[in-house]
């Protein structure tokens, strides 16, 4: 009897993993033509073929590590570069938050190592696939399947851009910086919810666009985010 | 191969990156939220998401305003993988023939 609850467990959860890893694949479109050309540009910049992927496998999140690359001299700037990639990733400070009550299920002992593979498009996948199950609560096979394939694809595809190097050309002179966008917008699709519960994401459209104008470097995420959160806080009470 | 000078910046990097990643969930892990807690942890996901690509709404190349124009009209109607592929390939359109 128990053998036959845990066989279907572990195909179930064999299914789940597997539909997460599915589910990155319009998700890579964007990945690999970035990985790629962040290889290069690393390269570029001084660090080694052996230095690349160590650099994008120890800290997994596309945006700190470009702005890591853009600061880099030689010799690096190392308080700068730090720095500037804790603001950029500070908005993983409210992701993990926010995951924190679908993660209930999970003990700290399996949250903390998945974490370390979260990033804005698997958290977002897992948080809106989460949304939609009736336990309230991210499947996890699910968000390892697609964390870890994202994972996976970044380090592979960093380290060949390095290999490849400047034969690659610019890449970012295609359309494929888009596919960011294209995947956040249907994401944010999925979370709608009226236009009036949504004003918060106007304040920080608003909010962010606008520091990015105004200040340079990654201020903008920052900005945008706590806006947006403060005036929902504020409809809320208005209400 | 690997010089000591990248290899700090690369390990105070994964730290504080890492660092990052668990504290909001260790915040917040085993507490009953209150409803106005739950209001902006509601709100986390869009904010973000939306903060995250702000930039391109603003951006002075009329090349990539048509291109998000025309994702985001597939991004209200579409799945995933065609809005990706739509976002692609009319971005790289008009890049070609708007110029950069």
């Amino acid at each position: 009897m128990d053998s036959s609850i845990d066989i279907h467990k572990k195909s179930s959860a064999r299914v789940e993993a597997w539909r997460g890893m599915r589910a990155t694949l319009p998700v890579m479109l964007g990945i690999i033509p970035f990985a790629l050309v962040l290889g290069a540009q690393a390269t570029q910049k001084g660090l080694s073929i052996v230095e690349v992927p160590l650099m994008t496998g120890m800290n997994f999140g596309g945006g700190s590590k470009f702005a890591a690359i853009k600061l880099w001299t030689s010799p690096p700037h190392i308080l700068l570069i730090v720095a500037m990639s804790f603001l950029i990733n500070s908005r993983h400070i409210l992701m993990g938050a926010a995951f924190a009550p679908y993660l209930r299920h999970l003990s700290k002992r399996q949250a903390l190592p998945a974490l370390f593979f979260m990033c804005d498009e698997s958290w977002a996948m897992a948080l809106s696939d989460a949304r939609q199950e009736t336990s309230g609560t991210v499947s996890f096979p699910y968000y390892l399947g697609a964390a870890i394939t994202l994972y996976l694809t970044w380090v592979v595809f960093t380290a060949t851009g390095a290999i490849l190097g400047p034969t690659l050309g610019n890449v970012e002179h295609y359309g494929f910086d888009m596919a960011f966008n294209a995947v956040f917008l249907v994401l944010l699709r999925g979370m709608w919810r009226g236009f009036r519960g949504c004003r918060p994401w106007l304040v920080s459209l608003v909010v962010a666009a606008l520091t990015s104008l105004l200040i340079p470097g990654a201020w903008y995420v920052a900005t945008g985010a706590t806006s947006g959160l403060i005036a929902a806080v504020f409809w809320r009470e208005a209400i | 191969m690997i010089d000591a000078p990248t290899i700090t910046i690369i390990v105070l990097m994964a730290t504080s990156t890492y660092a990052t990643r668990v504290l909001g969930y260790m915040v917040l892990r085993n507490r009953n939220l209150g409803p106005r807690m739950l209001a902006v942890l509601e709100n986390v996901p869009g904010c973000v998401l939306i903060s995250v690509i702000a930039p391109a709404f603003v951006s002075d190349n009329p090349a990539n305003l048509s291109g998000l124009a025309i994702t985001l009209l597939a991004a209200t109607r579409l799945p995933l993988l065609p809005t990706v592929i739509i976002g692609i390939i009319s971005t790289g359109f008009f890049r070609h023939f708007l110029g950069q």
